[in-house]
């Protein structure tokens, strides 16, 4: 084992406290995740999935337990540079796209440069090129209103791409998309990993699932197993749902 | 680091998809800002107007009043019945030895009579002065003579009147030569004055009669109401006020300077205390106005609280792909402080307008010598109270928007 763990849990538990009723939502699970990785994590709903995924991208807290991103402890970052990882580390897809509403497609893709730093010049350029990766260049100018939600997604993954992270995080990315568009848009993120990039997938369906190489399944807020998986779907496999 | 100017697109953008909502927001801020832009204007065209009357004494002339110096404007009405300036201290200041920068002094007796001609009748201002009088208020006349010094030896039943007087009393007649009856006594009329328009004494309103007659036949009295007098130079104002008080308190027998029973008034003086009556007034009814600027600003907070909680799901993601909390921070407070500034802005358009209006108003319809000025601080008080207003009203609402975590505010339906 010379990789180097870009993620690893030890014991992690998130308990949610709602007005006294503490709810627990994962009970104490541990595993690392290398870079350049292409994990799936399954389960039925409530299972915990979500919940961990939002700790892995550092948009939730955990309530127990240690995560170490890059070989750090997520609580030795401040919350600027939770921020800034966030930022340049990670992209993130969401079921629902969560795009800015009225806005065009390319002003949401170079949303997170707005945060990064980079020159105000650079940023046609740069968003220019994600925006070509999803083979959304005749679209940049229309707002993603008028889009349909296959092209939603790829503004999102657009977008995700954008600050050229190193793990991308996908919460249920076909979810809401019928089997063609949901095809395309795994045609995209396992073009992401194939690039080298990190990716942590989060899915209940089985099929979209096997498009990685490695499956952590949930089940109230456990491991249930951690498998490799045998036969992984490629491109220009046919999209099941 | 996040960029302004793509703050300033966003916080554009947001406007314009919320346009009336944003106006009716910043009516507030109009409306406050408008005000004191118009407070600010005529505040600083009524001063200017109160001084150019006042300056109309001359730089030159010094008043003595009778009695105490008042504490307060109140209680200077009361001073009008002291006592303490009399014929011989009128002597003693016109005394080359006594006041050498002095060259004209003159008394004035001030009060007011009911003038009869015929049957007309008119409530005239009387005042009781001398043949300098004319010089002193730079007093104009239509037809005949002013007061003479022959007229104050004789005590002569002589009067000159105002042009209202003059008006309501004889109409279209002639005047001159004309008898008044004022106190059971009658005046034959020697001299009409030019109509003078609203001045610091309504000259219009006067039947100015020689001092001597006045104090004996319509007041009834031995003293005088002030003594004016006038210096030979701008320079010598301050040696002339010394030369005054020394020989009042000589004639008076006065040893400490604060029994003093008589105070001056010079124009720097009058100026001074025009400009601190105006300035407390203009201050006051800012205060009033600025009420409406903190309503303003609450109406502000607001909407920016509604505005947090809509884009609860935009700051969610802002955050999810790298916005730091001052980041989100600096977007809210910025558009409340645009929105404020925008506010600004329109209110001193048209808080200059209206003051314009109002200055056309005064000086076409009613007939003043008012003078549009629209003070270019009051531009920079509009604009930095109206920006402050947003910051300060804007820092709840965005640290609300900062405070959120990504997840609650993605999670928010």
């Amino acid at each position: 084992m010379n990789k180097m763990a870009l993620i690893e849990v030890k014991n992690l538990e998130k308990i949610y406290g709602e007005e006294g009723v503490e709810t627990p939502a994962l009970r104490g699970i541990s595993f690392s995740i290398e870079k350049a990785e292409f994990v799936a994590v399954m389960g039925p709903s409530g299972c915990g999935k979500s919940t961990l995924l939002h700790i892995l991208g550092f948009l939730d807290r955990h309530s127990r337990g240690n995560y170490l991103f890059d070989g750090k402890s997520i609580g030795e970052y401040t919350d600027d540079e939770l921020a800034a990882v966030r930022n340049k580390k990670m992209g993130f897809v969401f079921q629902m796209f969560n795009l800015l509403p009225r806005t065009a497609v390319f002003e949401n893709v170079k949303l997170p440069l707005v945060y990064s730093g980079i020159k105000e010049s650079l940023w046609e350029e740069i968003a220019m090129k994600a925006v070509r990766e999803v083979g959304l260049e005749h679209r940049i100018f229309h707002e993603t209103a008028k889009l349909s939600g296959g092209e939603r997604q790829r503004v999102a993954i657009a977008r995700a791409l954008v600050n050229d992270p190193q793990v991308v995080f996908a919460d249920e990315p076909t979810g809401n998309l019928d089997s063609k568009s949901g095809g395309q848009i795994m045609e995209l993120i396992e073009g992401l990993h194939e690039r080298g990039r990190t990716v942590i997938l989060v899915t209940h369906e089985t099929y979209t699932a096997e498009y990685a190489e490695r499956i952590i399944r949930l089940k109230d807020g456990l491991i249930e197993s951690d498998l490799r998986v045998s036969a992984r779907h490629h491109k220009g496999d046919r999209f099941i749902k | 680091m996040m960029k302004i100017k793509y703050i300033l697109k966003t916080t554009f953008a947001g406007l314009r998809n919320n346009k009336s909502r944003a106006a009716l927001t910043i009516l507030g801020i109009v409306i406050g800002i408008t005000s004191i832009m118009l407070i600010m204007s005529l505040g600083k065209g009524a001063q200017d107007l109160i001084l150019s009357q006042v300056q109309s004494f001359g730089a030159k002339t010094i008043v003595v009043h009778p009695g105490r110096r008042p504490e307060s404007l109140m209680s200077s009405a009361q001073m009008m019945n002291a006592d303490s300036l009399r014929e011989r201290d009128l002597n003693e200041l016109k005394k080359k030895t006594n006041a050498p920068h002095v060259v004209k002094v003159e008394p004035l007796n001030v009060g007011g009579a009911t003038a009869v001609y015929e049957n007309e009748t008119y409530g005239a201002t009387i005042l009781g002065g001398g043949e300098y009088l004319q010089e002193i208020y730079d007093i104009r006349l239509k037809e005949g003579r002013f007061i003479n010094l022959d007229d104050i030896q004789s005590h002569a039943d002589v009067v000159v009147i105002g042009s209202k007087v003059k008006e309501e009393l004889f109409g279209g007649d002639e005047a001159i030569g004309q008898k008044i009856r004022m106190k059971n006594r009658n005046y034959r009329v020697v001299g009409i004055l030019q109509k003078k328009g609203q001045s610091f004494i309504s000259f219009d309103e006067t039947a100015i009669l020689p001092y001597t007659t006045a104090q004996t036949y319509v007041f009834g009295i031995k003293y005088f109401h002030h003594i004016i007098a006038e210096v030979d130079s701008e320079d010598a104002v301050d040696a002339a006020i010394k030369d005054i008080e020394i020989t009042l308190r000589n004639n008076h027998n006065i040893t400490d300077p604060t029994k003093d029973d008589f105070w001056i008034v010079t124009q720097q003086t009058a100026i001074e205390q025009v400009k601190t009556i105006t300035n407390v007034l203009t201050l006051f009814l800012i205060a009033v106005a600025a009420i409406s600027l903190v309503v303003g600003g609450v109406g502000i907070m607001n909407i920016m609280l509604v505005s947090v909680t809509e884009r609860t799901r935009e700051i969610g993601l802002r955050k999810a792909v790298g916005a730091t909390n001052g980041n989100i921070m600096a977007q809210f407070l910025t558009e409340a402080i645009f929105l404020t500034g925008l506010g600004g802005i329109i209110g001193i358009i048209l808080g200059a307008s209206f003051s314009l209006i109002a200055a056309l108003v005064l000086s076409k319809v009613v007939g003043l010598d008012w003078i549009f000025t629209f003070p270019i601080s009051a531009t920079f008080l509009g604009l930095g109270v109206s920006a402050g207003v947003g910051f300060l009203f804007g820092l709840y609402p965005a640290r609300q928007a900062a405070k959120k975590s990504p997840i609650d505010a993605l999670r928010y339906e």
